[in-house]
């Protein structure tokens, strides 16, 4: 029987399987629906951007904020649970881990402090630790930005985000190149334009065109198409061959740069022994429990297009996402559940408390505040703060009492957690 | 003061109002239109889009299912590219048991409502997910139809005949003169968009603003009684019918289902409101579209909701106090001058969509009268630009963009929407809201309901506004440009060729597009629409666009963030749901 059986292929999934496959060594495997959430988003970690009392302002040096006021007023806080030495050792070694398998993520140029890229609107977004392909867009700097689009892509306005960088007050100027450059395809998305890049003629003519445009002393920022199963070499080949800084601005799923973190994290795990199973849905589970004791989960079951599939373990990870990545449902009646074990969540069972008026809203959605508590080892506790299962861990999007996209804290808490259950259960087994 | 002259003023741009200035301007009047929005912004927006057989008020209102019958072929001639023939069936659910289905088939007699029974297998044959359980099924000519894009249509055809269609420009007062009894012989007028006061004068003003009629009226001192029905209606993300679906009953909450373009729309439910403009939809109400469409469709509250909306009907009867579906669907004409003894001004209010020729026919005839002049209509005989496409079916935009290759032009995947298609809509169109651009091209609207187009039609008309598009030396528009204004906007493939901007109203559209507001005001308007219908599936593709504008792009941290648009309070309604499950009693 395995160690670990991870249920969810999202960065907290791969965490939790990735730290308890090196830390143990133990026995895992990962099973998921489908691909997580690092298909959608900016493939960075955002640690903590907007502080609950400040809307306005991003927090400057987050690991503070969360080992000062979050510990002090939010003790629930998945990262209050951690406390800000877990959640530390956690960004360090994914650090590690991003730079072992040819992804390096760095943060700002002040350790400690959060970076602010630019958007694909012009805006200015922070976040903790950026792939390098992203970090020649740091806003502290000053050399002026030439945004550069292809015409005709639709993900992709270098007119807007030049003019909203210059009103924010960065320097930034906008131009076009064609899109052939990148591809043949006539439905091309970024996804098909990072693949053309992975061809080094192709880069060469992007590289010679960029020359044309770009004015000394200029950084180069594109859509996010760089290359994506050979990215590292599509990256440096044409800052290189420009000779000047070039950076990444992500834009609308499919996110290029969050498939480069998935396919690198999946292809370590593999070298590890570590399976990653896609399209086994987790569905129910069968768990024992002797009178008033936490109950212990035998197995998991999936469906797949053959036959409904056991997968037994010594223990479980649940790491399904809220209700973004699909680990809750929720219907017309106002209930919100958490398919697999039915775990209690702590989010309002009435529709008329989910929302607040406005789509923007600095105090967030009171839906996606709530989620499953936890006890300091990031095991489910029921109301009373008692233990359901003893071999069930729970990381990620299912924890309550955060929103992270709001506060922009959804990877680090990935991160984080996945990271500190992966060293729990490698304890726990040895 | 800015001051414009014209014969007739026509105040309100839905169905009713394009349709007068159409009508007149065709029997050779000068012609003002004025709408305090973007056109079909009221009610004309916010229906179901049944093309009505008449079937509906057989029984009931037969005056009606005549007159709608009329119209019902009379439109599909005049604005075909506008209508989907959908066919209608009224079924027989095992709730619906009793007399009214052969009082249904006498009364379609009577009207001459097309109606022949079919078995319930041929039924099944055609509509699968229909109710196994049903007894009878009658086949009667209902039909689908896009008021936006008939409204466009109406519109530009008025317009092709010399009216002035003036949208964002919202009455302020009428203008009255005494001498003789009173008369109206003009209106002052806010641009909303330049912010500036122009004095309209006619010697006409005709008030087609439906239920919002009694605000105009009331600039006269005149009281009339139109009273508000809220009708709430619900879209299923999939095209759950292909044929119109009516439950063989005394029509009641809940009892049709519509295939509009590329989903399924439940209506509606009736209630008296006080207030046309902000409609709250309760929980109850939505619950009561689902639990009814059961009937209809059994399962489909299971599937997935995309957005919900109300609409206000134009309820107009003379000392009526009853329930507001009791109220008759006839539409009224009003004569302020034998019944107020105001002259120069006539409203027209009540009726429905499939009217809305007939209801402007009838009241040029009464303008012509009281002008002194007679020319015959010919609105029934006319057609409005793109007829020639035949009817809308639903394949017509995937069917262009593969014959064409198209498919790298796509802003939005869900509806189909391609880039020029987009340009098309906003260099014609005055847009004020990314909104004005969903009525166009169906922007928005589909699963996803703006998670991926907001950002793009905001890169789009941005670089358009670069490019000097809307820079105001417009220039002359070629006669094909002006025609394509709407006629082919829901055509991938015929889309104007560098076009400029129209410059209708008065003078070229300012520049008021900033990127950031567009973004904000259409993300709010959206979730203003999804907000009652979250949970599930919807709730999770929330969600994920939660992510994208947040996360992503961070547009709440965009530069500018406190300008707003004339719209950005009415998309801040609150529609979040409350705790009003169960219908009042």
């Amino acid at each position: 029987m395995i160690d670990v059986l991870v249920i969810g292929a999202g960065l907290s999934g791969l965490m939790t399987a990735y730290t308890a496959a090196q830390a143990g060594p133990l026995s895992v495997k990962v099973i998921a629906k489908g691909l997580g959430a690092l298909h959608w988003g900016a493939g960075t970690v955002d640690l903590f951007g907007y502080s609950p009392t400040d809307h306005s302002r991003p927090i400057q040096r987050p690991l503070d904020f969360i080992g000062g006021w979050l510990a002090e007023e939010q003790p629930q806080h998945p990262y209050s649970i951690l406390g800000v030495e877990r959640v530390s050792a956690a960004l360090a070694a994914f650090t590690a881990l991003t730079a072992e398998v040819g992804l390096p993520y760095q943060g700002a140029r002040t350790t400690g402090d959060n970076l602010l890229l630019p958007t694909a609107v012009g805006s200015a977004r922070p976040t903790f630790l950026a792939p390098q392909a992203q970090i020649g867009g740091d806003l502290s700097r000053e050399e002026p930005m030439l945004i550069v689009g292809f015409t005709g892509l639709r993900d992709f306005y270098p007119e807007l985000v030049a003019e909203n960088l210059s009103k924010l007050g960065h320097q930034a100027r906008a131009a076009f190149l064609p899109l052939d450059l990148l591809t043949g395809r006539k439905d091309s998305n970024t996804v098909q334009q990072a693949q053309g890049m992975d061809d080094h003629i192709r880069r060469a003519g992007l590289a010679a065109a960029l020359k044309k445009l770009a004015r000394p002393g200029e950084r180069v920022g594109l859509p996010p198409i760089l290359g994506l199963n050979d990215h590292a070499a599509a990256w440096a080949d044409v800052q290189a061959q420009l000779g000047a800084p070039v950076f990444e601005i992500p834009t609308l799923p499919p996110s290029v740069p969050g498939m480069r973190l998935f396919v690198a994290l999946r292809d370590k795990l593999r070298q590890m022994g570590v399976r990653v199973e896609i399209g086994m849905e987790a569905s129910s589970a069968a768990a024992a429990s002797a009178n008033g004791a936490a109950g212990h989960v035998e197995w998991v079951q999936s469906e797949t297009s053959a036959r409904p599939l056991k997968h037994y373990a010594l223990n479980f990870v649940l790491a399904t996402g809220g209700i973004m990545g699909g680990g809750f449902d929720s219907d017309h009646t106002g209930r919100v559940w958490e398919i697999v074990f039915d775990l209690p969540l702590t989010t309002p069972q009435q529709r008329s408390k989910w929302f607040r008026p406005a789509f923007v809203n600095p105090e967030g959605h009171p839906v996606y505040t709530g989620g499953v508590e936890t006890d300091e080892h990031l095991q489910p506790v029921d109301r009373d703060g008692k233990l359901i299962y003893e071999n069930l861990w729970v990381v990620g999007d299912l924890l309550a009492n955060d929103n992270p996209l709001l506060q922009r804290s959804l990877e680090g808490a990935a991160v984080a957690t996945g990271h500190a259950a992966g060293l729990l259960l490698a304890r726990r087994q040895r | 003061m800015k001051r414009l002259d014209t014969e007739i003023l026509v105040v309100g741009g839905g169905a009713t109002g394009t349709g007068v200035a159409w009508d007149a301007s065709l029997r050779g009047f000068q012609v003002v239109l004025v709408e305090k929005r973007d056109l079909t912004h009221g009610t004309t927006g916010r229906y179901h889009g049944l093309l009505h057989s008449g079937g509906r008020y057989v029984v009931k209102d037969p005056v009606s299912a005549t007159e709608c019958i009329h119209e019902n072929r009379i439109l599909r001639k005049t604005h075909t590219h506008c209508i989907e023939d959908t066919s209608g069936f009224f079924v027989v659910t095992p709730e619906d048991e009793g007399e009214y289905p052969d009082k249904f088939v006498e009364g379609c007699a009577k009207t001459g409502v097309d109606c022949s029974e079919i078995s319930l297998a041929a039924a099944l044959r055609r509509e699968p997910l229909l109710n196994p359980r049903v007894s009878r099924v009658f086949e009667v000519p209902d039909g689908s139809a896009d008021s936006f894009l008939a409204t466009h249509a109406t519109a530009q055809a008025a317009r092709q005949a010399g009216a002035r269609i003036l949208n964002y420009h919202e009455v302020i007062d009428l203008i009255i003169e005494g001498g003789g009894g009173p008369r109206v012989v003009g209106a002052r007028v806010r641009d909303v968009v330049r912010d500036e006061e122009i004095e309209i004068r006619a010697a006409m003003v005709i008030n087609a603003t439906g239920a919002w009629a009694n605000k105009i009226t009331g600039m006269a001192g005149i009281t009339i009684s139109v009273v508000p029905g809220k009708g709430t209606m619900v879209a299923m993300s999939h095209r759950l019918t292909n044929t119109v679906l009516n439950r063989c009953k005394k029509p009641a909450d809940g009892d049709i289902i519509v295939p509009v373009h590329t989903v399924a729309i439940i209506g509606t439910t009736d209630e008296r409101v006080t207030d046309p403009e902000n409609l709250r939809i309760e929980p109850w109400e939505v619950q009561l579209m689902l639990d009814e469409g059961e009937r209809l469709i059994p399962g489909i509250s299971k599937a997935r909701v995309v957005r919900a909306w109300a609409g206000v009907r134009p309820l107009y009867q003379e000392d009526y106090a009853g329930a507001s579906r009791e109220a008759t669907r006839q539409f009224a004409l009003l004569d302020h001058k034998t019944r107020h003894n105001v002259a120069g001004f006539l409203t027209i209010t009540g009726g429905k969509w499939t009217t809305f020729r007939l209801m402007a026919e009838k009241t040029v005839d009464k303008a012509c009268e009281q002008l002194g002049t007679r020319k015959p209509c010919v609105t029934a005989e006319t057609h409005v630009p793109g007829v020639e496409q035949g009817h809308y079916w639903l394949g017509h935009r995937l069917h262009e963009i593969e014959e064409d290759h198209l498919q790298g032009q796509l802003v939005c995947e869900c509806e189909l929407i391609t880039r020029p298609m987009l340009e098309g809509a906003a260099r014609q169109n005055p847009t004020l809201t990314l909104d004005d651009l969903r009525r166009d091209v169906r922007l928005g609207m589909g699963p996803c309901q703006g998670g991926w187009c907001t950002y793009r039609a905001v890169g789009i008309i941005h670089e358009l506004g670069k490019a000097g598009v809307w820079s105001g030396e417009a220039g002359e528009q070629t006669a094909e440009a002006a025609e394509w204004a709407v006629a082919y906007a829901h055509s991938p493939k015929r889309h104007p060729g560098g076009v400029k901007a129209s410059t209708d109203g008065a003078g070229a559209i300012p520049v008021l597009f900033n990127p950031n507001l567009l973004l904000h005001d259409f993300l709010q308007e959206r979730w203003k629409g999804v907000t009652p219908i979250l949970w599930g599936p919807q709730l999770k593709q929330e969600r994920l666009d939660e992510m994208i504008y947040l996360c992503l792009l961070n547009v709440d941290h965009l530069p500018e963030s406190a300008l707003a648009s004339p719209l950005t309070d009415f998309y801040l309604y609150d529609s979040t749901p409350n705790e009003n499950l169960e219908a009042p009693k």
